[in-house]
């Protein structure tokens, strides 16, 4: 008696697996972006056929018994699909994943879009792999980085991307100007212009001559360490000390030196700053 | 006792008022519901760290994007996407919406929570690409009809960027797996 409820329930759920089975329209597993196919039917009479996409929706008059035929323009959205037939008020189903097509395009990030020279890692480069119809290419692909500045050897980073996504950090270049950061995927290059900009002073000097008026104090050219002039604006802060105790004049550089006039009528001594480097000092005597 | 919001008669101008005020009263019990749940993991993070207020504000503005969608995919409105959708992401939904719309259909999620991994932050905290796996009724709806209900553990990848005060979803794509 036992056996034959275990084999009674046994065919009961195997009848039922039939019928679920059956409820299932035969969709590829995945299919490519942009890419048509069939679905086959079975049976007579018409039926309504319903694709519902990422962004895409339809629905449409089929007769069954034959092939549903889905266009390519209807699945170019990556992403999950449900096809539904539906006839006689009960409705077959089925899901499918529509997966990127080759890579056509890439969103690139660079930054920053000035950046101080002889910067370690100071740029960053980042680059989204996408196909024709914006659908992020999850297959890894090789991602070609290369800064090229004017008059210098380009520098390059091959990165392999990770779920759609490469990315580099790179060093800037020694001279101040603009350069071009690429980034290159097959035949399809996206650029952005980096400016490089002079980074902070260095060998700061100076000279002081004393007139009726006071001391006029300048300096050199300022320059970073790579030599590129300093930006205008840059801060240069003069220091006098003499008897009468200690003064501080900040000065902006203008085309490429700082000068200011001290009043000061004894000897003193007048040292230069900007930012933490610290120039020489120079000592003035007292007026004649 | 009770009291209804009166709207006084005999003046247009207040009337049109008092319709604004029922609408957007009605719009925002719309999204009134509360967002998913939403656990947020970022283990497996890089190359940037994660910052502890934008840790807090991801998987809360992912939730906000999901509960957006399941509202205007329900009701064909695409307009609701604007405030956590932008780009691609936008441009998909907003056309999946016109499109079922157009056919006559809804779709109806019922949301059972997400498990959000975050995958790639980049290093100028610029962008986050994330992986999704949530845990959705979906029922698609011709008219007031359900010709097809389902549920199913759905992986996805998203892309979301800052905005003023909030992240936004870039990209969002279904996958089969990660």
């Amino acid at each position: 008696m036992l056996r034959l409820l275990s084999a009674t329930c046994l065919a009961v759920c195997l009848c039922a697996a039939t019928l679920v089975a059956a409820q299932q329209l035969q969709v590829p597993a995945t299919i490519t972006a942009g890419s048509g196919f069939a679905i086959p039917t079975t049976g007579s009479g018409t039926a309504t056929f319903y694709l519902v996409g990422p962004s895409y929706a339809t629905k449409r008059e089929v007769n069954l018994g034959t092939e549903i035929q889905v266009s390519p323009r209807e699945v170019r959205s990556a992403g999950r699909y449900i096809a539904i037939l539906r006839h006689d008020g009960s409705s077959e189903s089925g899901s499918f994943y529509v997966l990127a097509a080759k890579p056509a395009s890439l969103s690139f990030l660079a930054h920053p879009s000035r950046v101080p020279v002889a910067q370690h890692d100071g740029i960053i480069g980042v680059a989204f792999v996408f196909d024709k119809w914006h659908n992020l290419v999850r297959q890894p692909q090789t991602v070609d980085f290369r800064l090229q500045a004017k008059d210098a050897a380009a520098v390059s980073q091959s990165v392999r991307s990770r779920d759609g996504v490469a990315w580099t950090l790179m060093n800037s270049g020694r001279k101040a100007g603009n350069m071009e950061f690429i980034a290159t995927l097959g035949g399809v290059e996206e650029k952005r212009v980096i400016q490089q900009v002079a980074s902070d002073p260095c060998h700061l000097q100076i000279k002081a001559e004393r007139n009726p008026k006071g001391v006029l104090v300048e300096t050199e050219p300022v320059r970073d360490c790579s030599g590129n002039p300093v930006s205008d604006g840059t801060v240069v802060t003069f220091t006098a000390t003499d008897a009468q105790g200690r003064s501080t004049v900040d000065v902006p550089v203008k085309k490429d030196v700082a000068q200011a006039e001290l009043k000061l009528a004894g000897p003193a001594t007048i040292s230069v700053a900007s930012g933490v480097v610290m120039g020489n000092e120079v000592r003035v005597g007292g007026q004649p | 006792m009770r009291r209804a919001i009166a709207c006084p008669t005999g003046s247009q101008t207040r009337l049109i008022l008092c319709a604004a005020v029922v609408a957007l009263f009605l719009s925002v019990t719309c999204l009134a519901a509360d967002a998913p749940q939403v656990q947020f993991d970022i283990s497996h993070i890089g190359p940037r760290q994660m910052e502890d207020v934008t840790g807090r504000n991801i998987p809360r503005d992912w939730g906000r994007a999901w509960q957006t969608l399941a509202v205007a995919f329900e009701q064909n409105q695409p307009d609701l996407l604007g405030h956590y959708f932008v780009g691609f992401a936008q441009q998909k939904l907003a056309a999946a919406i016109a499109a079922q719309e157009k056919s006559g259909l809804r779709t109806r999620y019922i949301d059972h929570g997400h498990k959000l991994a975050a995958y790639f932050y980049s290093p100028d905290g610029g962008a986050i690409e994330l992986h999704d796996t949530a845990d959705l009724e979906i029922q698609v709806l011709d008219g007031n009809t359900v010709i097809h209900s389902e549920r199913a553990t759905l992986h996805y990848i998203g892309l979301m960027t800052p905005a003023a005060d909030h992240w936004e979803v870039r990209l969002l794509e279904s996958v089969p797996n990660f």
